[in-house]
């Protein structure tokens, strides 16, 4: 059976491998360069950037140590129409653990802190190749704003980020 | 003509709350647009803000036929990539029709880009309207990405009913 908690900093072993996982399913596993310690930093210390929700599994009437097969990171974002909005920035759930209810159960614990920190909505991002991701949260209401309203995400690197933060004119 | 950017203050929300309008009515989604400046005032400027908002300023002689002399705005704040690290999100970025052309937009997007690198951020994002194109030129200019084009990412949202029906089923604690 399984249990949600908070991720505490002795998580950060766990958190990672769940990232790696998460990103290998995304075909992207290169891509991953953050540490154990940059996640510690960045999650435990003064001015944490994000939060994270851990799903652990024990066996009924077994002695072993709970093992740690899911997780969700989100933070607050903001729009400036409607206020305060969680965004869910990864969310995961190990294979063999997947159609027990522990993805929903993540989901809906999110979306009843969404409405206890006075939240609008919950926003996150999907590739549209991943149909079953995109199914389980259309099944639950999601809606598709690059599809209904024409969003598309843009992103600069560091080396665009460098060439404009060269000194401006004032 | 010369302008100034500067962080807003908290005085400045009901200017800000003015143009988050004038570019909602630009994104054809005026109707969407629920909050006041009261808003912007009790999250940008407590304890633990959840934005952060820079405007750009032109001096009384230049001041807009109604008056007004804070002409363009960019709504910001901290996001995490698990892959990388601190990015840095801008909502929000816009200039009076009036004044366009000036160097003020690109003004304003340099200095987030000069905070996010501060704040040690590997990337700036934004979301920008498929028939905006002008806009989308602006940031392609600039060497932004199309992430949605290139990879395939489509934003998503649970809100109002939906929100909701999903808090209702949460495990009890």
């Amino acid at each position: 059976m399984f249990k949600l908690r908070k991720a505490e900093p002795r998580d950060v072993p766990d958190i990672l491998r769940l990232i790696k996982e998460l990103a290998k399913y995304e075909e992207m596993e290169d891509r991953v360069l953050l540490t154990e310690k940059d996640l510690l930093d960045d999650g435990f210390g003064e001015h944490p950037f994000y939060q994270c929700i851990l799903a652990e599994w024990q066996e009924e009437q077994s002695n072993e140590e709970p093992k740690v097969i899911g997780f969700a990171m989100y933070y607050f974002t903001y729009d400036p129409w409607t206020g305060k909005l969680l965004y869910l920035e990864d969310f995961f759930v190990v294979e063999e653990f997947r159609g027990k209810g522990i993805g929903s159960g993540i989901l809906k614990l999110l979306s009843n802190l969404a409405m206890k920190t006075r939240c609008s909505s919950m926003h996150f991002i999907v590739a549209e190749d991943n149909r079953s991701s995109i199914e389980f949260y259309k099944r639950r209401g999601a809606e598709d704003l690059s599809k209904e309203e024409g969003w598309r995400l843009f992103g600069f690197d560091k080396d665009s980020i460098l060439k404009m933060a060269a000194p401006a004119a004032e | 003509m010369t302008f100034k950017i500067r962080a807003a203050k908290q005085e400045d929300c009901k200017e800000i709350s003015r143009m988050i309008m004038e570019l909602a009515v630009y994104e054809k989604m005026q109707d969407q647009v629920k909050i006041s400046h009261k808003e912007l005032e009790r999250d940008g400027f407590c304890r633990n803000p959840c934005f952060e908002c820079l405007v750009a300023e032109v001096s009384e002689e230049h001041k807009s036929l109604q008056g007004y002399t804070v002409v363009g705005y960019t709504l910001y704040f901290y996001t995490y990539s698990t892959w990388m690290g601190p990015s840095v999100f801008m909502e929000d970025l816009y200039v009076m029709p009036e004044y366009r052309g000036k160097g003020i937009g690109q003004g304003l997007m340099s200095k987030v880009a000069q905070v996010g690198k501060e704040k040690q951020c590997i990337r700036l994002q934004l979301s920008v309207l498929d028939w905006n194109t002008r806009s989308l030129d602006f940031y392609i200019k600039k060497g932004a990405r199309d992430l949605t084009a290139s990879e395939g990412w489509h934003s998503l949202r649970f809100d109002g009913e939906a929100l909701d029906k999903l808090a209702a089923e949460a495990p009890k604690d």
